[in-house]
């Protein structure tokens, strides 16, 4: 990491202003997160059927201040959206480290090997990216009980296609540089390779794809919570509350924007990491060309 | 293939196809021309193996999945069945029989289409899904084709020239609608459009007015990754040795930017461009529930909830062909309109 040595007070910086404010961005999100972990849990979710579908800023007598408002129930939605973070940022966070590990071991077999196995790896992964994701994910997630571990594997184990594709061609790359002939011209067993030589090439694409991964995930998270289909439905899902203000978009449109703020904030916060690494990343590439 | 023989080969691309398009026979250097049709004929086939792989997959996993999570017979009783009517609907099913032997029968009738009755009103499945499928595939052609006349000018004139401020502000602003997901954009518009303006009706398929808003949030969907993907390569086409000779032979700017520049860029946009019909797909399984559109995402979704299997199986096949098919015309378009695509490597 470089340090932004023109100025005089030093302000922290990775060289790219988009990771810069991504990662700002990500911070907040992450230390909410914390804030709802240790201090809030479960406490403040349930309502006064009294104080239901109040705008932002509302001051009741007894449920004390809404800085968001409350919906139907009478739920506080701040309350609400914090509570949503470890629902909506787990299952797409469990979900992307399944899409990160099942995709780069993939595409990694699928660059290794020449024979049928390439062949194999490279049709499936061909024939299952044309499936759309949602539709997918749909149908599986219906058949089992709705929860945490159900929507989070589930998406894990059917996004990774794109990854794959993604990791098999730079891989492929990297396999005819010179230092991947001179190990196995001395003998390195080919898993050594592959986690030694090629997968450290490899950082900057896999970290770029799983932010960009992580927001996918989230979206479609929220999309299949929204169609009903996703976290359970008591659950403070962002999902969940987008579905349930559909109903009330004429009287209460704060239900709708307080869950579309947080996903559009989160979603794009990774949407700059992803970027802003990619750039960093050009800029060495460019560097050592040069 | 050193790094100048290859920019010598593009300069070569485009002067061939200024001269003829359908010159096949045209190459450049030591590199080998596949005739149209044998390269046709190899999509067509790898595309077919690939779509044959795909159907045998999802609904090998969908069979087994549905067998093992729960019992198919006790769906279809409902909440009234008692043991008899289980027996009964297990023997006319063929439930009773063992799993290997279901699933051969299963596969059997899949090759002649035949993926039962819908368990809900003991319709055709296939029937239910085709009588869906023209109103859904309206909506993800006419999103589609939006998505192209918005998309490419835009991403072209973002990324003719990235540095100036106008264009700057543009593509924050797509970096942003990028970040929003469609069923917010779909909610969003009907909140302004229909609830505060009054302007559009929210839902259902009542004339050409009430087509605007779906489209709109289906193209939503991909159309700001597109803008930026088109945009990208158009600012590096524009940097590119071609260019500046083009330039130094005195054309102007929009002749540099729509004819040399845009056409390259917009070959380097093909695999998103033939991914879109998926994403459309799935998007618009979204945007038909929010919108109450009698299309073929909202039977998915309904029969999904209410696990009726026939047609859930019936609507994934279709919609798999459906994704096939255009993805293999995306192919076959490429082939006619790259000139690169048909040479082999060397």
């Amino acid at each position: 990491m470089t340090k932004n040595s023109s100025s005089k007070i030093k302000i922290p910086s990775t060289g790219s202003l988009q990771l810069d404010l991504g990662l700002v961005m990500f911070f907040v999100i992450v230390i909410a997160l914390l804030v709802q972990l240790i201090f809030l849990g479960e406490d403040f979710l349930d309502g006064h059927l009294r104080e239901r579908l109040k705008p932002p800023g509302y001051n009741g007598p007894q449920g004390g201040y809404h800085i968001f408002g409350t919906d139907q129930l009478g739920r506080d939605l701040f309350f609400r959206v914090m509570g949503g973070l470890p629902w909506s940022l787990g299952i797409s966070g469990v979900a992307v480290i399944c899409v990160a590990v099942i995709g780069t071991t993939i595409g990694l077999i699928g660059a290794w090997y020449e024979n049928w196995i390439r062949t194999t790896v490279l049709l499936g992964v061909s024939a299952m990216i044309a499936m759309p994701f949602l539709v997918l994910a749909l149908v599986v997630t219906a058949l089992f009980e709705r929860g945490f571990w159900t929507l989070s594997l589930t998406m894990g184990f059917i996004a990774w296609t794109a990854v794959s594709r993604v990791i098999y061609a730079e891989a492929r790359g990297l396999l005819t540089r010179e230092y991947v002939l001179a190990a196995r011209l001395f003998g390195v067993s080919k898993w050594s390779i592959l986690i030694f030589h090629i997968l450290p090439g490899l950082r900057p694409t896999i970290l770029v794809m799983a932010a960009f991964f992580f927001a996918v995930l989230l979206i479609i998270e929220s999309a299949l919570s929204f169609l009903g289909l996703g976290a359970p439905l008591n659950a403070p899902s962002w999902g969940n509350m987008l579905s349930d203000s559909r109903q009330y978009l004429v009287i209460a449109p704060w239900m709708m924007l307080v869950p579309a703020v947080t996903i559009v904030w989160s979603v794009i916060s990774l949407n700059l990491i992803g970027d802003g690494i990619a750039e960093l990343s050009r800029k060495r590439a460019r560097a050592v060309e040069v | 293939m050193t790094d100048r023989e290859e920019k010598n080969n593009r300069i070569n691309v485009d002067q061939d196809e200024k001269e003829d398009a359908n010159l096949v026979t045209a190459s450049a250097g030591d590199v080998e021309t596949i005739p149209v049709a044998q390269q046709t004929v190899r999509t067509i086939l790898r595309r077919l193996a690939e779509l044959v792989f795909l159907l045998l997959f999802v609904s090998t996993l969908l069979f087994f999945l549905l067998r093992l999570t729960g019992d198919p017979a006790a769906i279809l009783a409902g909440e009234t069945g008692d043991q008899e009517q289980l027996e009964l609907i297990r023997k006319q099913y063929g439930f009773d029989k063992p799993l290997y032997v279901q699933y051969g029968v299963f596969l059997m009738k899949m090759l002649v289409l035949d993926f039962g009755t819908s368990l809900a009103n003991a319709q055709d499945a296939l029937g239910l899904v085709f009588e869906r499928l023209p109103t859904s595939f309206t909506l993800v052609l006419i999103a589609f084709t939006a998505n192209l006349i918005i998309s490419i000018p835009l991403g072209a004139w973002l990324g003719s020239r990235p540095d100036r401020t106008g264009r700057k502000l543009g593509s924050t602003g797509v970096f942003i609608l990028q970040g929003i997901p469609g069923y917010i954009t779909g909610l969003i518009l009907i909140q302004v459009f229909s609830v505060e303006l009054r302007w559009l009706p929210s839902i259902g398929n009542q004339g050409p007015e009430s087509w605007i808003m779906p489209a709109i949030t289906l193209a939503s969907f991909q159309a700001p990754q597109v803008i930026r993907v088109i945009s990208a390569n158009v600012s590096e086409a524009m940097r590119e040795d071609y260019i500046r000779t083009a330039r130094a032979n005195g054309a102007g700017f929009n002749t540099l930017l729509w004819r040399h520049a845009l056409k390259n860029a917009m070959l380097g946009a093909t695999a998103l461009i033939g991914a879109q019909v998926s994403f459309l797909i799935g998007g618009s399984i979204i945007t038909e529930v929010i919108f109450a559109w009698p299309g073929l995402g909202r039977l998915l979704v309904t029969s999904v909830t209410t696990l009726d299997f026939p047609v859930v199986q019936a609507a994934v096949f279709v919609i798999s062909v459906f994704v096939y098919l255009s993805i293999t015309a995306t192919d076959l378009a490429f082939i006619f309109i790259d000139p690169r695509l048909r040479r082999q490597r060397a």
